[in-house]
């Protein structure tokens, strides 16, 4: 049946799974699905993520612009990389973000999660054109997408220069290309690349709904 | 990045290689003759408030006077206003302990090896008058060949003139000779004598002759002698022993009676002496009879680096769309545009311009390694904001700014960024075609 909610009124949106089912896909100190922490984590992630898909659309998924509107405050702002994460969240491809994609995705930026899969996760939203491997025309692409939304203007030549010093920096075999194992390998020189991989709040998430967590009530006989 | 190179006198200053009660042990290099050194620096003021600048002096005085192959050398003394720095020998092999502790126990032959050097150590302070009475492993040090190198001096004691036997109980039970424990007077030389044996028993052994939960039982097996050899031992080996831990002062071997042994003259190599030269004892005196004109130089010499080198993906992972936070925090204020320019101007122009700039707005500056915080009332007068700029080299002769809030109301931060950027002009760069201004495109071109 699942765990009742009181504070909900309507009936689970389409895509909803258990929370305990998602708890043991999520990475936390505790790996006991049984635990209060770990289910009132993905229950506090079902609080946020309800006010995201509702926010345009009323239907219970994420649409791209509810997504834009919680980053930007702005549905019909564009960002290269908002998009990538977009499509890296949508697991199944359907144009929308269930809760189980969110809650899975976002494992990933969890601070306990594994540096190995942050560090994938980033090649492939780097990938964009998910050939498997980063292109020198993507590295550039990126580059001039942070410029245009910084209203920076550099010449092509100086866009030329960045990227040749990254890549011979990065690319390791000289084959004009970063594979994954390259990735890796300069990750490890460059550490702050990852910075963003993380998010500190999924730590402490239950603090910021306390109005939700102690209106859960999870029967007993469900633990 | 700034590197800060630290300066005493003549020696460059490095990492801290140690750190005891009093003093803390620095490696250093003599900037004249490449050599290692490590420096005992002492507060002044510690010295004085413990009262050992007797002690302190004696040991000096002592480390300079007993120079040998076995003995950590003292180079010289030196004092500032506020400290006191005992320029020693660097031994690079570490503890003889922490081999013990690594090994288990050595062979015999390496055994008596170490033990022969100890001797001759032990030895030439003895004929100097100047007794260890501290030894144990802890204190014996191996130089990048192995060789033994015996330290600290600071429980040594120059024998007075007539006096033989001294009073002062001191040293660690285990390796400490039982008229030593027991309070009477003692022969520093028999006492020394009986630590070499407990200390070659270790060696041998893997584990000490005399160890006890209790002191009291400990005591009364040091004072009656009672230890047992482990099987391994031979029996030359453990005739040698018990000639040394003899609980007799009186009848326990000497060491010229040591080196007289079969035992001991087993591989022996007499170590090679230099000159007796004549010890300068000026530095010392100069140190500690307070002489200002004296006082060494200390200085720190800044080697300027550069900004931070920002590579392509650094740049991209600024991105507003690679943050999620805004998922999680509703309160974050909304900074709507980035706020950073380009600059090819030097490193050190574009700060000091943002500096200038922002004193002439009447804003408060710290800068330090190229990231300057600014601090001001708002326009509005209601509150205090603070901005954080911070310069990163993108490519060479090519440098991006980050400008962040990082406290204030959004709407005077931008304020102040579109005032402060007007101001800057000069030093940001846009392509050229941008503005009409013919100075701004002369500029361009340079």
């Amino acid at each position: 049946m699942g765990c009742y909610c009181s504070t909900s009124k309507k009936t689970e949106a389409q895509g909803y799974e258990e929370p305990t089912v998602l708890a043991s896909v999520t990475p936390c100190e505790y790996h006991d699905p049984s635990l209060n922490v770990t289910v009132s984590e993905v229950e506090a992630l079902h609080e946020l993520y309800k006010k995201l898909s509702n926010s345009i659309i009323e239907d219970g998924l994420i649409h791209r612009e509810e997504f834009q509107l919680a980053l930007f405050r702005n549905k019909n702002k564009k960002n290269l990389f908002a998009d990538r994460i977009f499509d890296l969240f949508d697991l199944k491809r359907n144009g929308v973000i269930e809760f189980g994609e969110f809650v899975r995705s976002l494992g990933v930026f969890h601070p306990n999660a594994a540096l190995e899969d942050k560090i994938t996760f980033a090649f492939r939203l780097y990938d964009l054109r998910q050939t498997g491997f980063i292109e020198r025309e993507e590295l550039k692409e990126m580059v001039l997408a942070l410029l245009h939304e910084s209203d920076l203007e550099l010449s092509d030549d100086m866009i030329e220069t960045i990227v040749d010093k990254t890549f011979s920096d990065a690319d390791i075999n000289g084959d004009g290309r970063i594979d994954q194992d390259e990735w890796k390998a300069f990750v490890s020189k460059h550490p702050s690349l990852i910075k963003n991989m993380t998010l500190p709040y999924l730590k402490d998430i239950t603090l910021a709904f306390p109005s939700f967590v102690t209106g859960t009530d999870i029967e007993e006989s469900e633990m | 990045m700034k590197k800060v190179r630290r300066k005493i006198g003549k020696y460059e200053v490095g990492r801290t290689i140690g750190e005891g009660t009093f003093a803390k042990v620095k490696f250093a290099r003599n900037s004249e003759t490449g050599e290692s050194v490590a420096i005992k620096v002492m507060a002044k003021t510690t010295i004085l408030q413990h009262r050992m600048v007797e002690q302190i002096k004696r040991e000096i005085s002592i480390m300079k006077i007993v120079r040998h192959p076995n003995i950590v050398r003292l180079h010289e003394v030196l004092a500032s206003q506020t400290k006191i720095y005992i320029i020693l020998e660097f031994v690079m092999g570490g503890e003889l302990y922490d081999k013990i502790v690594q090994l288990g126990k050595l062979s015999e032959n390496e055994s008596r090896h170490y033990f022969q050097q100890l001797i001759d150590a032990v030895d030439h302070c003895h004929r100097k008058g100047v007794y260890h009475r501290d030894l144990k492993p802890e204190n014996l040090l191996l130089d990048a060949y192995g060789n033994l190198k015996v330290s600290d001096f600071g429980l040594s004691a120059l024998t007075k003139q007539g006096a033989d036997l001294l009073h002062t109980t001191c040293g660690t039970p285990n390796y400490v000779a039982p008229e030593v424990l027991s309070n009477r007077g003692y022969d520093g030389a028999a006492a020394d004598v009986w630590s070499c044996g407990v200390i070659l028993y270790v060696l041998m052994a893997g584990y000490l002759p005399f160890e006890e939960a209790d002191l009291p039982t400990l005591y009364r097996r040091i004072n009656a002698a009672e230890f047992v050899c482990p099987f391994w031992f031979s029996a030359d080996t453990k005739s040698f022993i018990q000639k040394i831990l003899d609980p007799n002062p009186k009848t326990r071997v000497k060491i010229e009676e040591i080196r007289k042994d079969p035992w001991f003259k087993k591989n022996y190599f007499p170590v090679k002496l230099g000159e007796d030269e004549q010890v300068n004892l000026d530095d010392v005196r100069a140190v500690f009879d307070d002489i200002e004109d004296q006082y060494v130089s200390e200085r720190s010499e800044i080697t300027e680096g550069g900004p931070l080198i920002m590579n392509a993906f650094e740049m991209i992972a600024l991105s507003q769309g690679l943050n999620l936070s805004p998922l999680f925090d509703r309160h974050q204020d909304y900074v709507k545009r980035q706020t950073r320019f380009v600059s090819r101007k030097p490193a050190k122009v574009i700060i000091s311009s943002i500096e200038a700039v922002a004193e002439s707005m009447g804003l408060k500056v710290h800068s330090r390694n190229y990231k300057v915080r600014l601090e001001g009332v708002s326009a509005n007068r209601v509150g205090q904001f603070a901005v954080v700029l911070e310069v990163f080299e993108v490519a060479p002769s090519l440098f991006m700014v980050d400008v962040r809030k990082a406290t204030g109301d959004t709407f005077d931060y931008h304020k102040f960024y579109k005032n402060f950027c007007g101001k800057l002009g000069n030093i940001i760069w846009r392509p050229a075609g941008t503005m009409p201004n013919s100075n701004l495109r002369k500029q361009m071109t340079l």
